[in-house]
Protein backbone atom coordinates (compact mmCIF):
# COMPACT_ATOMS: atom_id res chain seq x y z
CA UNK A 1 0.00 0.00 0.00
CA UNK A 2 1.16 3.38 -1.37
CA UNK A 3 2.79 5.70 2.09
CA UNK A 4 -0.29 8.08 2.90
CA UNK A 5 1.96 10.65 4.46
CA UNK A 6 0.14 13.11 2.90
CA UNK A 7 -2.36 13.37 5.23
CA UNK A 8 -0.01 15.26 7.33
CA UNK A 9 0.20 18.54 4.91
CA UNK A 10 -2.45 20.82 6.29
CA UNK A 11 -2.11 21.96 2.64
CA UNK A 12 -3.93 20.30 -0.45
CA UNK A 13 -1.76 21.93 -3.25
CA UNK A 14 1.48 23.27 -0.97
CA UNK A 15 3.35 24.34 -3.38
CA UNK A 16 0.80 27.46 -4.07
CA UNK A 17 -0.62 27.43 -1.12
CA UNK A 18 2.66 28.88 0.36
CA UNK A 19 3.94 30.40 -2.94
CA UNK A 20 5.93 33.88 -2.49
CA UNK A 21 3.25 36.59 -3.78
CA UNK A 22 5.58 37.77 -6.32
CA UNK A 23 5.66 33.91 -8.09
CA UNK A 24 1.40 33.58 -7.32
CA UNK A 25 1.36 37.51 -9.44
CA UNK A 26 3.25 36.06 -12.05
CA UNK A 27 1.32 32.50 -12.15
CA UNK A 28 -2.09 34.60 -12.13
CA UNK A 29 -0.63 36.61 -15.46
CA UNK A 30 0.10 33.72 -17.31
CA UNK A 31 -3.32 32.00 -16.50
CA UNK A 32 -4.80 35.29 -17.38
CA UNK A 33 -3.86 35.74 -20.14
CA UNK A 34 -4.31 32.35 -21.72
CA UNK A 35 -7.60 32.42 -20.40
CA UNK A 36 -8.19 35.69 -22.32
CA UNK A 37 -6.79 34.70 -25.47
CA UNK A 38 -8.97 31.58 -25.18
CA UNK A 39 -12.37 33.29 -24.37
CA UNK A 40 -11.72 36.39 -27.19
CA UNK A 41 -10.96 33.16 -29.73
CA UNK A 42 -14.16 31.20 -29.04
CA UNK A 43 -16.80 33.33 -27.28
CA UNK A 44 -18.79 36.42 -29.14
CA UNK A 45 -19.51 37.65 -25.87
CA UNK A 46 -15.88 38.32 -24.71
CA UNK A 47 -14.44 39.77 -28.17
CA UNK A 48 -17.40 42.33 -28.35
CA UNK A 49 -16.18 43.18 -25.09
CA UNK A 50 -12.57 43.30 -25.61
CA UNK A 51 -12.81 45.07 -29.33
CA UNK A 52 -15.24 47.63 -27.26
CA UNK A 53 -12.55 49.10 -25.72
CA UNK A 54 -9.53 48.47 -28.38
CA UNK A 55 -7.79 46.04 -26.13
CA UNK A 56 -6.41 42.90 -27.13
CA UNK A 57 -5.29 39.70 -25.09
CA UNK A 58 -2.00 39.95 -26.03
CA UNK A 59 -1.66 43.50 -24.51
CA UNK A 60 -1.89 42.11 -21.23
CA UNK A 61 1.38 42.73 -19.83
CA UNK A 62 0.59 43.17 -16.41
CA UNK A 63 -2.71 41.87 -14.28
CA UNK A 64 -3.20 45.77 -13.73
CA UNK A 65 -3.49 45.58 -17.40
CA UNK A 66 -6.98 43.80 -16.88
CA UNK A 67 -8.62 46.88 -15.83
CA UNK A 68 -8.83 48.35 -19.28
CA UNK A 69 -11.82 46.25 -19.48
CA UNK A 70 -14.72 47.39 -18.00
CA UNK A 71 -16.84 45.13 -15.91
CA UNK A 72 -19.00 41.78 -16.60
CA UNK A 73 -22.27 42.45 -15.24
CA UNK A 74 -25.24 39.88 -13.80
CA UNK A 75 -27.59 41.73 -16.30
CA UNK A 76 -24.90 41.45 -19.76
CA UNK A 77 -24.80 37.80 -19.12
CA UNK A 78 -29.07 38.07 -18.92
CA UNK A 79 -29.50 40.02 -22.03
CA UNK A 80 -26.68 37.69 -24.09
CA UNK A 81 -28.97 34.76 -22.87
CA UNK A 82 -31.82 35.97 -23.60
CA UNK A 83 -31.04 37.18 -27.10
CA UNK A 84 -29.31 33.97 -27.88
CA UNK A 85 -31.20 30.88 -25.74
CA UNK A 86 -30.63 28.93 -23.70
CA UNK A 87 -27.52 29.97 -22.81
CA UNK A 88 -26.15 33.37 -24.18
CA UNK A 89 -23.05 33.43 -26.79
CA UNK A 90 -20.41 33.60 -23.59
CA UNK A 91 -20.16 29.86 -23.76
CA UNK A 92 -17.24 28.53 -25.33
CA UNK A 93 -17.94 25.49 -26.62
CA UNK A 94 -21.19 23.52 -28.37
CA UNK A 95 -23.55 23.08 -25.64
CA UNK A 96 -23.02 19.32 -26.85
CA UNK A 97 -20.09 19.26 -24.64
CA UNK A 98 -21.82 19.74 -21.72
CA UNK A 99 -21.96 17.30 -19.01
CA UNK A 100 -24.28 19.39 -16.33
CA UNK A 101 -26.38 22.10 -15.90
CA UNK A 102 -27.30 24.24 -13.17
CA UNK A 103 -28.97 27.43 -12.51
CA UNK A 104 -28.58 30.63 -10.08
CA UNK A 105 -30.39 30.54 -7.17
CA UNK A 106 -32.02 34.01 -7.76
CA UNK A 107 -31.07 35.22 -4.37
CA UNK A 108 -31.73 38.56 -5.47
CA UNK A 109 -35.34 37.67 -7.07
CA UNK A 110 -34.22 38.43 -10.94
CA UNK A 111 -34.13 35.85 -13.89
CA UNK A 112 -31.84 32.90 -12.62
CA UNK A 113 -28.37 32.56 -14.88
CA UNK A 114 -28.03 29.04 -16.83
CA UNK A 115 -24.41 27.28 -16.56
CA UNK A 116 -23.30 24.52 -18.31
CA UNK A 117 -19.72 22.55 -17.59
CA UNK A 118 -17.68 19.88 -19.43
CA UNK A 119 -16.17 17.18 -17.61
CA UNK A 120 -13.02 19.05 -16.79
CA UNK A 121 -14.47 21.97 -15.14
CA UNK A 122 -16.57 19.88 -12.72
CA UNK A 123 -12.63 18.22 -11.51
CA UNK A 124 -12.19 21.96 -11.27
CA UNK A 125 -15.20 22.42 -9.52
CA UNK A 126 -14.23 19.67 -7.00
CA UNK A 127 -11.06 20.34 -6.74
CA UNK A 128 -11.59 23.92 -5.42
CA UNK A 129 -13.80 22.54 -2.93
CA UNK A 130 -11.12 20.37 -1.70
CA UNK A 131 -8.68 22.96 -1.48
CA UNK A 132 -11.20 24.64 1.20
CA UNK A 133 -12.43 21.40 3.41
CA UNK A 134 -8.65 19.71 3.07
CA UNK A 135 -7.40 23.30 4.98
CA UNK A 136 -10.18 22.99 7.18
CA UNK A 137 -9.39 19.31 8.28
CA UNK A 138 -11.39 17.23 6.38
CA UNK A 139 -9.21 13.69 6.01
CA UNK A 140 -10.04 9.89 4.29
CA UNK A 141 -11.22 8.81 7.55
CA UNK A 142 -13.73 11.30 7.85
CA UNK A 143 -17.61 10.32 7.92
CA UNK A 144 -19.15 13.37 5.47
CA UNK A 145 -23.07 14.08 5.98
CA UNK A 146 -24.50 16.44 3.53
CA UNK A 147 -27.87 18.67 4.49
CA UNK A 148 -27.71 19.46 0.86
CA UNK A 149 -31.31 18.68 -1.21
CA UNK A 150 -29.72 17.82 -4.62
CA UNK A 151 -31.15 20.09 -6.83
CA UNK A 152 -30.28 22.87 -9.48
CA UNK A 153 -29.35 24.73 -7.39
CA UNK A 154 -25.16 24.15 -7.32
CA UNK A 155 -24.96 24.42 -3.69
CA UNK A 156 -22.76 21.56 -1.93
CA UNK A 157 -22.51 19.33 -4.88
CA UNK A 158 -18.63 20.20 -5.71
CA UNK A 159 -17.98 19.66 -2.15
CA UNK A 160 -19.59 16.54 -2.64
CA UNK A 161 -17.19 15.03 -5.67
CA UNK A 162 -14.44 16.92 -3.46
CA UNK A 163 -14.87 14.57 -0.17
CA UNK A 164 -15.15 11.60 -2.41
CA UNK A 165 -11.86 13.00 -4.10
CA UNK A 166 -10.30 13.16 -0.76
CA UNK A 167 -11.38 9.61 0.26
CA UNK A 168 -14.20 10.32 2.65
CA UNK A 169 -16.63 8.33 3.26
CA UNK A 170 -19.83 10.87 1.73
CA UNK A 171 -22.83 10.48 3.08
CA UNK A 172 -26.03 12.91 0.78
CA UNK A 173 -28.71 13.34 3.09
CA UNK A 174 -30.70 14.11 -0.05
CA UNK A 175 -34.33 14.77 0.53
CA UNK A 176 -35.74 13.74 3.50
CA UNK A 177 -36.89 15.51 6.89
CA UNK A 178 -34.46 17.30 9.44
CA UNK A 179 -35.74 14.40 12.15
CA UNK A 180 -34.00 12.02 9.44
CA UNK A 181 -31.39 13.50 8.73
CA UNK A 182 -30.48 13.98 12.42
CA UNK A 183 -30.91 10.08 13.11
CA UNK A 184 -28.35 9.28 10.37
CA UNK A 185 -26.05 11.33 11.63
CA UNK A 186 -26.18 9.92 14.97
CA UNK A 187 -26.34 6.43 13.75
CA UNK A 188 -23.32 6.45 11.06
CA UNK A 189 -21.25 8.20 13.40
CA UNK A 190 -20.94 11.13 11.53
CA UNK A 191 -17.69 13.56 12.11
CA UNK A 192 -18.27 16.22 9.27
CA UNK A 193 -21.65 17.91 8.06
CA UNK A 194 -22.01 20.19 5.48
CA UNK A 195 -25.42 22.61 5.53
CA UNK A 196 -26.25 26.56 5.56
CA UNK A 197 -25.19 28.22 8.74
CA UNK A 198 -29.50 28.83 9.32
CA UNK A 199 -30.23 25.19 8.49
CA UNK A 200 -27.03 23.63 10.45
CA UNK A 201 -28.82 25.86 13.18
CA UNK A 202 -32.19 24.24 12.76
CA UNK A 203 -30.09 20.67 12.55
CA UNK A 204 -28.98 21.59 16.45
CA UNK A 205 -32.75 22.97 17.70
CA UNK A 206 -34.46 19.89 16.16
CA UNK A 207 -32.04 17.37 17.91
CA UNK A 208 -32.46 19.21 21.05
CA UNK A 209 -36.07 18.73 20.41
CA UNK A 210 -35.09 15.08 20.14
CA UNK A 211 -33.51 14.50 23.35
CA UNK A 212 -30.14 14.44 21.53
CA UNK A 213 -27.28 16.66 22.55
CA UNK A 214 -24.94 17.07 19.47
CA UNK A 215 -22.07 18.11 21.64
CA UNK A 216 -21.87 15.62 24.22
CA UNK A 217 -24.09 12.89 21.90
CA UNK A 218 -22.42 13.25 18.35
CA UNK A 219 -19.14 12.14 17.03
CA UNK A 220 -18.99 15.55 14.89
CA UNK A 221 -15.98 17.65 15.10
CA UNK A 222 -16.65 19.65 11.71
CA UNK A 223 -19.71 21.83 10.87
CA UNK A 224 -18.21 23.43 7.34
CA UNK A 225 -21.34 26.13 6.02
CA UNK A 226 -22.13 28.17 2.70
CA UNK A 227 -24.26 29.87 0.86
CA UNK A 228 -25.20 32.66 3.46
CA UNK A 229 -22.73 35.26 4.99
CA UNK A 230 -23.92 33.85 8.28
CA UNK A 231 -21.33 32.11 8.47
CA UNK A 232 -18.40 34.45 9.49
CA UNK A 233 -20.81 36.23 12.04
CA UNK A 234 -18.93 35.51 15.04
CA UNK A 235 -22.12 34.68 17.08
CA UNK A 236 -23.37 32.76 14.54
CA UNK A 237 -20.63 30.83 14.68
CA UNK A 238 -19.98 30.85 18.59
CA UNK A 239 -23.81 29.46 18.50
CA UNK A 240 -22.98 26.78 16.43
CA UNK A 241 -19.58 25.68 17.94
CA UNK A 242 -21.01 25.51 21.21
CA UNK A 243 -24.44 23.79 20.01
CA UNK A 244 -22.47 21.40 18.07
CA UNK A 245 -19.69 20.68 19.81
CA UNK A 246 -17.70 21.44 16.73
CA UNK A 247 -15.37 23.90 14.97
CA UNK A 248 -17.29 25.75 12.50
CA UNK A 249 -15.51 26.76 9.20
CA UNK A 250 -17.34 29.12 6.60
CA UNK A 251 -16.92 28.53 3.16
CA UNK A 252 -18.51 30.87 0.36
CA UNK A 253 -18.82 30.73 -3.48
CA UNK A 254 -21.28 31.39 -6.12
CA UNK A 255 -23.18 29.44 -9.07
CA UNK A 256 -21.30 31.90 -12.00
CA UNK A 257 -18.18 30.26 -11.18
CA UNK A 258 -19.65 26.98 -10.12
CA UNK A 259 -17.53 26.85 -7.05
CA UNK A 260 -16.12 28.16 -4.08
CA UNK A 261 -13.68 30.92 -4.28
CA UNK A 262 -12.67 31.25 -0.57
CA UNK A 263 -12.42 28.92 2.80
CA UNK A 264 -11.99 29.36 5.92
CA UNK A 265 -8.79 27.33 7.17
CA UNK A 266 -8.31 25.22 10.38
CA UNK A 267 -6.07 28.45 11.90
CA UNK A 268 -9.33 30.26 12.11
CA UNK A 269 -8.13 33.95 11.48
CA UNK A 270 -11.73 35.82 11.31
CA UNK A 271 -12.02 35.19 7.83
CA UNK A 272 -11.48 33.23 4.55
CA UNK A 273 -8.61 33.00 2.54
CA UNK A 274 -8.74 33.59 -1.45
CA UNK A 275 -8.15 30.83 -3.40
CA UNK A 276 -5.44 32.68 -5.84
CA UNK A 277 -3.89 30.73 -8.09
CA UNK A 278 -7.15 29.59 -9.62
CA UNK A 279 -9.00 33.11 -9.50
CA UNK A 280 -7.86 36.33 -9.79
CA UNK A 281 -9.63 38.69 -7.09
CA UNK A 282 -10.59 42.34 -7.64
CA UNK A 283 -11.74 44.80 -4.76
CA UNK A 284 -13.26 47.75 -5.93
CA UNK A 285 -14.80 50.81 -5.59
CA UNK A 286 -18.64 49.84 -6.03
CA UNK A 287 -19.26 53.59 -7.15
CA UNK A 288 -15.98 54.16 -9.43
CA UNK A 289 -14.90 50.61 -10.26
CA UNK A 290 -11.18 52.37 -8.77
CA UNK A 291 -9.31 49.64 -6.26
CA UNK A 292 -9.70 49.02 -3.23
CA UNK A 293 -7.27 48.92 -0.50
CA UNK A 294 -6.32 46.32 2.27
CA UNK A 295 -8.69 47.14 5.06
CA UNK A 296 -11.17 49.02 2.34
CA UNK A 297 -14.75 47.62 2.37
CA UNK A 298 -15.44 47.30 -1.54
CA UNK A 299 -17.18 44.87 -3.74
CA UNK A 300 -15.77 41.24 -5.26
CA UNK A 301 -15.11 41.49 -9.08
CA UNK A 302 -13.85 38.02 -10.47
CA UNK A 303 -12.08 36.13 -12.56
CA UNK A 304 -12.15 33.04 -12.98
CA UNK A 305 -9.24 30.54 -14.77
CA UNK A 306 -10.66 27.01 -14.44
CA UNK A 307 -13.79 27.01 -15.85
CA UNK A 308 -14.12 27.30 -19.43
CA UNK A 309 -17.36 26.58 -20.61
CA UNK A 310 -18.40 29.66 -19.51
CA UNK A 311 -15.61 32.05 -19.17
CA UNK A 312 -15.74 34.60 -16.64
CA UNK A 313 -13.87 37.75 -16.64
CA UNK A 314 -13.92 40.93 -14.54
CA UNK A 315 -17.67 39.62 -13.46
CA UNK A 316 -19.31 42.30 -10.83
CA UNK A 317 -20.14 39.79 -7.76
CA UNK A 318 -22.61 42.18 -5.39
CA UNK A 319 -20.56 40.52 -2.71
CA UNK A 320 -19.01 43.25 0.45
CA UNK A 321 -15.91 42.23 1.02
CA UNK A 322 -12.68 43.75 3.27
CA UNK A 323 -9.38 42.43 1.42
CA UNK A 324 -6.28 41.75 4.21
CA UNK A 325 -2.77 40.50 3.96
CA UNK A 326 -2.78 36.10 4.14
CA UNK A 327 -0.01 37.45 6.80
CA UNK A 328 -3.31 38.08 9.45
CA UNK A 329 -3.63 34.40 9.21
CA UNK A 330 -0.74 31.86 11.17
CA UNK A 331 -1.41 28.97 8.76
CA UNK A 332 1.14 30.04 6.54
CA UNK A 333 -0.83 30.15 3.59
CA UNK A 334 -0.07 33.02 0.94
CA UNK A 335 -3.37 33.56 0.02
CA UNK A 336 -4.71 36.55 1.02
CA UNK A 337 -8.22 37.01 3.42
CA UNK A 338 -11.74 38.29 3.02
CA UNK A 339 -11.72 39.92 6.70
CA UNK A 340 -14.97 38.44 7.93
CA UNK A 341 -15.77 36.16 5.31
CA UNK A 342 -18.59 37.80 2.46
CA UNK A 343 -19.81 40.74 4.39
CA UNK A 344 -23.19 41.06 2.42
CA UNK A 345 -24.50 42.33 -1.18
CA UNK A 346 -24.45 45.46 -2.14
CA UNK A 347 -28.00 44.73 -3.18
CA UNK A 348 -28.88 43.68 0.60
CA UNK A 349 -28.79 47.54 1.78
CA UNK A 350 -31.68 49.18 1.87
CA UNK A 351 -32.63 53.09 2.94
CA UNK A 352 -34.47 53.56 5.73
CA UNK A 353 -35.00 57.69 6.86
CA UNK A 354 -32.10 58.62 5.19
CA UNK A 355 -30.21 55.30 7.34
CA UNK A 356 -28.36 52.57 5.32
CA UNK A 357 -29.29 49.12 6.67
CA UNK A 358 -27.67 46.27 5.58
CA UNK A 359 -29.19 43.06 6.27
CA UNK A 360 -26.17 41.06 7.71
CA UNK A 361 -25.03 44.38 10.11
CA UNK A 362 -28.74 43.58 11.89
CA UNK A 363 -28.40 39.49 11.90
CA UNK A 364 -24.87 39.78 13.83
CA UNK A 365 -26.67 41.68 16.41
CA UNK A 366 -29.45 39.78 17.04
CA UNK A 367 -27.73 36.73 16.63
CA UNK A 368 -25.96 38.05 19.96
CA UNK A 369 -28.90 36.73 21.71
CA UNK A 370 -29.46 33.30 21.78
CA UNK A 371 -32.47 33.38 22.91
CA UNK A 372 -34.07 34.30 19.82
CA UNK A 373 -35.16 30.98 17.35
CA UNK A 374 -35.62 32.92 14.05
CA UNK A 375 -36.13 36.50 12.79
CA UNK A 376 -37.24 38.49 9.37
CA UNK A 377 -36.63 41.99 8.86
CA UNK A 378 -39.76 43.49 7.38
CA UNK A 379 -39.53 47.14 5.90
CA UNK A 380 -43.16 49.06 5.48
CA UNK A 381 -44.30 52.37 4.80
CA UNK A 382 -46.66 54.14 7.39
CA UNK A 383 -49.63 55.65 5.53
CA UNK A 384 -47.61 55.82 2.54
CA UNK A 385 -45.30 58.56 3.95
CA UNK A 386 -42.70 57.44 6.29
CA UNK A 387 -40.58 54.36 5.67
CA UNK A 388 -40.51 51.65 8.65
CA UNK A 389 -38.42 48.95 9.70
CA UNK A 390 -39.33 46.13 12.25
CA UNK A 391 -37.26 42.73 13.54
CA UNK A 392 -39.92 40.49 13.73
CA UNK A 393 -38.46 37.32 15.94
CA UNK A 394 -39.84 34.21 17.37
CA UNK A 395 -38.36 33.00 20.49
CA UNK A 396 -37.06 29.71 22.05
CA UNK A 397 -39.68 28.09 23.21
CA UNK A 398 -38.27 28.15 26.84
CA UNK A 399 -36.80 31.44 26.81
CA UNK A 400 -40.38 33.57 26.01
CA UNK A 401 -40.31 34.74 29.42
CA UNK A 402 -37.31 37.05 28.44
CA UNK A 403 -39.40 38.60 25.66
CA UNK A 404 -39.92 42.18 27.67
CA UNK A 405 -36.87 42.67 28.55
CA UNK A 406 -34.69 41.19 25.65
CA UNK A 407 -36.88 43.72 23.21
CA UNK A 408 -35.93 46.65 25.42
CA UNK A 409 -32.13 45.71 24.66
CA UNK A 410 -32.31 44.36 21.35
CA UNK A 411 -34.33 47.72 19.99
CA UNK A 412 -31.83 49.73 21.60
CA UNK A 413 -28.31 47.87 20.43
CA UNK A 414 -29.70 47.96 16.74
CA UNK A 415 -30.74 51.52 17.09
CA UNK A 416 -27.21 52.67 18.35
CA UNK A 417 -25.95 50.16 15.51
CA UNK A 418 -27.68 52.72 12.76
CA UNK A 419 -27.25 56.32 13.39
CA UNK A 420 -30.52 56.33 16.07
CA UNK A 421 -32.75 54.78 13.54
CA UNK A 422 -35.64 53.50 15.69
CA UNK A 423 -36.61 49.66 14.72
CA UNK A 424 -39.71 47.69 16.00
CA UNK A 425 -39.42 44.74 17.50
CA UNK A 426 -42.27 42.24 17.24
CA UNK A 427 -43.11 39.23 19.10
CA UNK A 428 -44.29 36.24 16.49
CA UNK A 429 -46.09 32.84 17.46
CA UNK A 430 -43.88 30.08 17.19
CA UNK A 431 -43.67 28.94 13.71
CA UNK A 432 -44.61 31.72 12.07
CA UNK A 433 -41.87 32.70 10.05
CA UNK A 434 -40.43 30.67 7.63
CA UNK A 435 -37.19 28.08 7.67
CA UNK A 436 -34.49 27.71 5.20
CA UNK A 437 -32.86 24.74 4.37
CA UNK A 438 -30.86 26.37 1.61
CA UNK A 439 -30.18 30.18 1.02
CA UNK A 440 -32.52 32.00 3.68
CA UNK A 441 -34.24 34.75 3.08
CA UNK A 442 -34.86 36.86 5.86
CA UNK A 443 -35.40 40.56 4.54
CA UNK A 444 -38.80 41.52 3.44
CA UNK A 445 -39.56 44.71 1.63
CA UNK A 446 -43.06 45.80 0.65
CA UNK A 447 -42.87 49.18 1.11
CA UNK A 448 -43.02 49.75 -3.01
CA UNK A 449 -45.79 47.40 -2.98
CA UNK A 450 -49.09 48.99 -4.27
CA UNK A 451 -50.85 45.91 -2.79
CA UNK A 452 -49.77 46.28 0.80
CA UNK A 453 -51.38 49.89 1.68
CA UNK A 454 -49.53 50.64 4.78
CA UNK A 455 -47.17 47.66 4.26
CA UNK A 456 -48.97 45.34 6.84
CA UNK B 1 24.76 19.38 -26.55
CA UNK B 2 22.88 20.20 -23.06
CA UNK B 3 18.98 18.83 -23.10
CA UNK B 4 17.04 21.98 -21.96
CA UNK B 5 15.89 22.30 -18.73
CA UNK B 6 12.04 21.58 -18.47
CA UNK B 7 10.51 24.32 -15.98
CA UNK B 8 6.89 25.05 -15.18
CA UNK B 9 4.76 27.47 -16.01
CA UNK B 10 6.34 30.57 -14.10
CA UNK B 11 9.93 28.72 -14.97
CA UNK B 12 10.76 26.54 -12.53
CA UNK B 13 12.97 23.52 -12.79
CA UNK B 14 10.61 20.37 -12.60
CA UNK B 15 11.38 17.37 -10.91
CA UNK B 16 10.88 14.00 -11.98
CA UNK B 17 7.51 13.46 -10.21
CA UNK B 18 6.19 16.21 -12.17
CA UNK B 19 7.85 15.34 -15.30
CA UNK B 20 6.18 12.15 -15.42
CA UNK B 21 2.97 13.77 -14.42
CA UNK B 22 2.76 15.98 -17.72
CA UNK B 23 3.96 12.81 -19.52
CA UNK B 24 0.80 11.27 -18.75
CA UNK B 25 -1.36 13.40 -19.51
CA UNK B 26 0.10 14.21 -23.05
CA UNK B 27 -0.37 11.06 -23.47
CA UNK B 28 -4.34 11.20 -21.96
CA UNK B 29 -4.66 13.67 -24.80
CA UNK B 30 -3.00 11.69 -27.86
CA UNK B 31 -5.40 8.88 -26.63
CA UNK B 32 -8.05 11.07 -26.53
CA UNK B 33 -7.74 12.20 -29.99
CA UNK B 34 -7.85 8.43 -31.59
CA UNK B 35 -11.01 7.67 -33.38
CA UNK B 36 -10.97 4.25 -32.72
CA UNK B 37 -10.91 3.55 -29.00
CA UNK B 38 -14.54 1.96 -27.97
CA UNK B 39 -17.16 3.51 -25.83
CA UNK B 40 -15.51 2.12 -23.03
CA UNK B 41 -12.15 3.28 -23.41
CA UNK B 42 -12.90 7.28 -25.42
CA UNK B 43 -14.98 7.69 -22.01
CA UNK B 44 -13.03 6.42 -19.64
CA UNK B 45 -9.81 8.16 -21.38
CA UNK B 46 -11.79 11.46 -21.17
CA UNK B 47 -12.76 10.67 -17.43
CA UNK B 48 -8.96 10.51 -16.76
CA UNK B 49 -7.84 13.48 -18.65
CA UNK B 50 -9.97 15.61 -16.54
CA UNK B 51 -8.36 14.08 -13.42
CA UNK B 52 -5.02 14.65 -15.06
CA UNK B 53 -5.94 17.95 -16.52
CA UNK B 54 -6.65 19.06 -12.68
CA UNK B 55 -2.69 17.82 -11.48
CA UNK B 56 -1.03 19.76 -14.15
CA UNK B 57 -2.97 22.81 -13.67
CA UNK B 58 -2.71 22.49 -9.61
CA UNK B 59 1.19 21.83 -10.17
CA UNK B 60 1.65 24.95 -12.79
CA UNK B 61 2.55 22.63 -15.72
CA UNK B 62 0.50 23.45 -18.04
CA UNK B 63 -2.52 25.48 -18.30
CA UNK B 64 -5.25 25.13 -21.27
CA UNK B 65 -8.64 23.98 -22.30
CA UNK B 66 -9.79 20.72 -23.29
CA UNK B 67 -12.90 21.23 -25.37
CA UNK B 68 -11.39 20.12 -28.54
CA UNK B 69 -11.17 16.69 -27.23
CA UNK B 70 -14.45 16.57 -25.52
CA UNK B 71 -13.03 16.97 -22.10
Amino acid sequence: MPSDGYHSTPYWNPRNETMPREDLARLQLVKLRRLCEFAYEKTPFHRRRFDAVKFKPDQLKALDDIRRLPVMTREEWVESQTEHPLFGDLIATDPADAIRYHLTSGSTGRQPLRALDGLKDWEWISEMWAYGIWAFGVRPADIVYFAFGYGSFIGFWGAHYACEKIGALVVPGGAQSTRARIEQIMTLGVTTVFSTPTYALRLWQEAADMGIDLARDSRVDKVIVSGEPAGSIPAMKRQLENGWGAKCGDTAGMTEIGTIFTFECAAQPGGTHIIEDHMYEEVVDPKTDGPSNYGDLGERIVTSFGRGFIPLIRYRSGDIVMRVPHSNCTCGRTFDIYDGGIRGRWDDMKLVRGTNVYLRAVESIIREYDAIDEFQVYLWREGNIRDEISVRLELKPDRQSEWEGLRERLGRDLSHSHEGLRFNIELMPPGALPRFELKAKRLVDVRFESSAPGGR
Amino acid sequence: MAAKKQTDLIGVATGPSEQQALAIYRELKELAGRPDLAPCAARGVRKALACMWNVVNDLDLEFEQLYDLGV
